[in-house]
């Protein structure tokens, strides 16, 4: 019966195919309506005129080559204009510049600056930004905020140029050449040339010892099982050129947030075979360290010690303090379409925060400018009854979490494996869940119904592996549990094991707390299950339990979300192979293919069908045609409907941002997940207040 | 008395090495270490971290050694260089952070002594001394709601109330614009006018304590026939009862004085966790909870060695306090 509903349902549904249609001939802006809520209309207030012409790349690889420029301006007004003859600064640097302690604007940005304009056209000047943070371990809550690299996302999330000036990567996706833009400067003033790309590669990347350091950034630049490392070759001092030994398509995502180049006359002071040896080895001990290589990894960050940077603000006092500073970087390389220097507001503040009463405190005293990190979907309603109190705005985003349940595949009992491995099993687990009753109680059903599979904003969204075995059918779960062979019960009517040996159980774990919104949903997960006589039980670890459970493969079934789902091809790790080891569905398996000599790992059957999907995707990343990437992905996804490797239960879970009145360009129903920045995929450099004065000058 | 206090020093040493082993075994007990929240950190980030990147950052820190290599290691440069260790988390040395906090840590914590004292032992003795009587009932329910409420309960009322009410944000020390001002009178004016609440729900905890410890001891001495005789004497009340049984009924008072020492480093972690203040006590809190051994292990080390240096100055202060103590054994 189930097979014949699969058969019913056509690989790709007519709607699926004219929608991905859509995405690649008619253009990228229309991508982006397909899932994402109304934003504001994007009028700026100087229009441009000129379709984007130097702004645009010559050879991006995700741009659609015939999009209308009239049709895509809504969308896209944020990231086109024309490149403007003259250029303004921010006051406070006009003041420097006055004072002779900088140089004029003009000598300060590239030849040909990148243009951003801002959702509600060009800003004012000034003003302070406040966040909060959580301290030290919250090291990417503000790296998030400044960080700018080679490319960057367009709100359609195709990619436009940023440092680089345009893109190529040959047919076989072996090569990669990059165009910096002539005249760009680090934050102390000096040339950023590819003689920093040059010294990173010849003296961090294929350096014997910094190499393995864990910030040296090496993972994102090698490539096949050998994991061997790309040649690299710079003609001259605009142009980077990487080579890799297997096609690599996805590359491009690598250099979004990272860098393949550091600041290389400030780093030698921490080079062992540039620095002088006893300088070098007083500035370890001071630091406390133990070796030059600790010393070097540890300032290569940004952030830290006065690194200079490339990014939209930069430190003004030590990360880690309780009031950290972020103040404009006066060589950030990207203009507005009326030639105004950016970013428009001045200083970036965050404060730490030690406990979540503390934050919240903060948030309704109106003291947060714009959050949405460590903002928790559980203080929605407190959040919004205090709106006008603290004088913001909670706008909702979509997070690309899922509620999610991973039975292992792998469990260490026999008897729970034979069941787990059961596709009809897995199929009246997913339909004994009340997916809208568990939205209305838990999200005011602000939630979605759906299975764990690629957010509708995402490039890769994929309709029937959204919808598929969502339907609440308590009597088909039954049906198909009690063909399956689990059809006996005890006398509390829970089905016992198929030999009869006792009631069937097992224990899910996840580091949900009581009283916090997972908690409570993984709760009713284990009353739906109870209400169709599975018994399971759920327990809330330690973290580090959690993950020791996990690498030793002693884990049952897990209750931990997935995200991931906006890019689902940017990261290494991938929760559709079942190697991302915190979602368990495949545990002992998925050690297997990270590590072939771990003693936990096990290599699934020859002719099971997860040796498809590794097959799939080994072969998807090395497919330089963006659109056969995608059908080949989908294909994957094909399997993943077809056998419900974990279930998911609730997914497009909105994500609180806090906005404070009077803060423009701010875009509401943008997406949220890490690959992309978190809340700052969306141009923060271009937010402006209203009225500075009232918000720190 | 020379001979009993330096007697008491050479026991401290090996009291201290005892301590030192089992807070640093302690710390060692919870599942992973440090390294494996880190790579998870960095792993959901979307850093691909190899296993060879991991092996070396092993190394590096001494995590793949026994922990008695680790714990000696930890040691030796503690006594020969005054070296605590690097903390992993800040990766900045364990010292100057501990240095960093400790100011502003003991500064609250001896406000919060002095407000104790000045609230507790007068309201004792007057309640002792006015048994049953309104006010006795009043200062004894206050401190059963103190004794009984946890101080960081305390402090999420008050901050509630001050949001609901006044819609100010009380949490923290300073205005955002003082904390990376450089100290001035304005300054100062900011942090005095938020520091007494925390002052304030920090005493009351212990207050309570003291109250009821030195109230029922106080009580038990008024009946005593010294007492008697001394009032029979003609005596004046205010001296009798302050001289006589008020030093005997502080006995309990003085024994557990010696603690205080270390409370004043630690800081209240709970309170200051609530209020968002940035004392040593949330630092520690952290470091536990993240397993940042050499940030954690230093300072279970310094609070020990404060309490049992604490101890020794509550034997002594005892000792001059009450005349019955001998200093023998």
């Amino acid at each position: 019966m189930v097979k014949r509903t699969m058969q019913n349902q056509r690989p790709i549904s007519r709607r699926t195919f004219l929608r991905l249609s859509a995405v690649f001939t008619a253009g990228a802006g229309l991508a982006a309506c397909g899932g994402e809520p109304p934003a504001p209309v994007a009028v700026p207030t100087v229009a441009p005129t000129e379709p984007p012409v130097a702004a645009e790349p010559t050879a991006a690889p995700a741009e659609p080559t015939s999009a209308p420029a009239a049709d895509a301006a809504p969308t896209t007004a944020a990231e086109s204009g024309g490149q403007p003859s003259s250029y303004n600064e921010a006051p406070m640097l006009a003041a420097l510049v006055q004072a002779g302690s900088l140089p004029p604007v003009e000598q300060r940005l590239p030849k040909n600056p990148m243009v951003v304009d801002g959702l509600e056209g060009p800003g004012n000047y000034g003003g302070t930004l406040r966040r909060a943070y959580n301290g030290v371990s919250d090291y990417y809550g503000p790296n998030k905020v400044q960080q700018i690299s080679l490319v960057w996302f367009k709100e359609d999330l195709s990619l436009r140029p940023d440092l680089a000036e345009s893109w190529e990567v040959s047919e076989d996706a072996k090569t990669w050449t990059f165009k910096l833009r002539e005249g760009l400067k680090w934050s102390d003033g000096k040339d950023l040339t590819t003689d920093d790309f040059k010294w990173y590669y010849d003296h961090v990347l294929t350096h014997e010892t910094l190499a393995t350091q864990a910030n040296t950034g090496r993972g994102a630049y090698i490539t096949g099982a050998d994991r061997t490392l790309m040649e690299a070759e710079f003609p001259d001092k605009l142009t980077a050129i990487f080579k890799f030994a297997d096609p690599n398509p996805l590359f491009i995502y690598q250099v979004t947030r990272g860098q393949p180049f550091v600041p290389s006359e400030h780093m030698k002071q921490f080079h062992a075979d540039f620095a002088d040896p006893a300088e070098l080895e007083a500035k370890v001990k001071e630091a406390g360290f133990e070796t030059w290589e600790q010393l070097f990894d540890d300032r290569n960050r940004p952030l830290i010690d006065n690194r200079p940077s490339t990014g939209t603000w930069i430190p003004a006092n030590t990360f880690g303090e309780q009031l950290f500073e972020m103040v404009r970087n006066p060589y950030f390389t990207q203009v507005d379409s009326a030639g105004n220097q950016l970013p428009y507001i001045d200083k970036v503040t965050h404060l730490i925060f030690e406990s979540p009463e503390a934050l919240s405190s903060r948030v309704i005293a109106g003291e947060v400018d714009y959050q949405a990190r460590h903002m928790s979907i559980g203080n929605f309603t407190l959040f919004k009854e205090n709106e006008n109190q603290g004088d913001y705005k909670v706008v909702l985003g979509v997070t690309a979490g899922h509620i999610a349940f991973q039975p292992n595949h792998t469990a260490k009992d026999p008897k729970l494996r034979e069941f787990f491995q059961n596709r009809d099993v897995r199929l009246a687990l997913s339909h004994a869940i009340n997916r809208a009753e568990m939205n209305e109680l838990l999200f005011n059903g602000t939630a979605e119904p759906r299975q764990y599979s690629p957010l509708k904003s995402s490039p890769q969204y994929y309709e029937k592996l959204t919808k598929s075995n969502i339907e609440y059918d308590v009597e088909k779960a039954n049906q198909l549990l009690d063909a399956a062979g689990y059809d006996k019960k005890d006398s509390e009517g829970f089905r016992l094991w198929k030999d009869g040996s006792g009631t069937l159980s097992f224990v899910i774990e996840g580091t949900a707390l009581p009283g916090s919104t997972d908690e409570d949903a993984v709760q009713t997960l284990v009353k739906y299950f109870a209400a169709v006589g599975v018994k399971a039980a759920y327990k809330p670890v330690e973290r580090a339990l959690y993950t020791q459970h996990f690498n030793a493969n002693e884990i049952e079934a897990a209750f931990w979300g997935g995200d991931r789902t906006l890019l689902p091809l940017v990261p290494q790790q991938n929760i559709f192979l079942g190697t991302t080891l915190d979602r368990p569905w495949a545990c002992a398996w998925g050690i297997w293919r990270n590590n072939p000599d771990d003693p936990n790992g096990e290599q699934p059957p020859a002719d099971h069908w997860i040796n498809k999907i590794w097959a799939l995707w080994d072969e998807l990343v090395t497919m330089a045609d963006e659109q056969a990437r995608d059908q080949k992905f989908f294909e994957l996804l094909d399997i993943w409907a077809e056998e419900m490797p974990m279930i998911g239960i609730l997914g497009e879970l909105p994500q609180p941002i806090i906005v404070k009145n009077g803060l423009k360009g701010v875009r509401p129903g943008i997406p949220i997940d890490d690959p992309t920045k978190d809340e700052q995929i969306a141009n923060n450099q271009t937010f402006y207040w209203d009225d500075p004065s009232k918000h720190g000058g | 008395m020379a001979k009993y206090i330096l007697k008491r020093i050479l026991y401290m040493i090996p009291t201290l090495f005892v301590i030192s082993i089992i807070s640093f075994a302690i710390i060692q007990l919870p599942p992973g270490d440090f390294l494996t929240s880190y790579v998870a950190t960095l792993r959901q980030q979307g850093e691909d971290i190899d296993a060879t990147a991991i092996k070396a950052l092993e190394e590096q820190y001494g995590l793949n050694q026994p922990i008695y290599v680790q714990y000696g290691k930890w040691m030796r440069n503690i006594l020969l260089y005054g070296d605590f260790g690097l903390s992993f988390e800040w990766r900045r040395p364990v010292k100057d952070l501990i240095w960093e906090r400790i100011g502003l840590t003991v500064f609250i914590s001896l406000l919060t002594i002095l407000v104790t004292w000045i609230i507790s032992i007068p309201a004792a003795v007057y309640v002792a001394t006015h048994q049953y009587s309104f006010l006795d009932y009043l200062i004894s329910f206050i401190s059963f709601v103190g004794l009984g409420t946890p101080g960081f309960l305390i402090a999420l009322v008050y901050l509630w109330i001050m949001l609901s009410v006044f819609g100010v944000n009380a949490a923290g020390l300073f205005s955002e614009q003082y904390i990376n001002a450089p100290w001035n009178w304005d300054k100062i004016v900011d942090m005095m006018s938020r520091i007494w609440a925390p002052v304030l729900i920090l005493a009351l905890d212990n207050t309570a304590g003291i109250i009821r410890t030195v109230r029922a001891n106080l009580l038990d001495e008024l009946n005593k026939p010294y007492v008697e005789t001394a009032r029979a004497k003609g005596l004046k009340e205010r001296i009798l009862i302050w001289k006589y049984p008020v030093r005997v009924a502080l006995n309990p008072f003085f024994s557990t004085v010696g603690w205080t020492l270390a409370a004043l480093v630690s800081g209240e972690t709970l309170v200051a966790v609530v209020l968002n203040i940035q004392t040593s006590g949330p630092l520690l809190l952290r470091a536990l909870t993240s397993q940042d051994m050499y940030l954690a292990g230093a300072f279970v080390l310094l609070l020990s060695a404060l309490t049992v240096l604490g101890t020794l100055i509550s034997d002594i202060l005892l000792a001059i306090a009450d005349p019955r103590i001998r200093l023998e054994g």
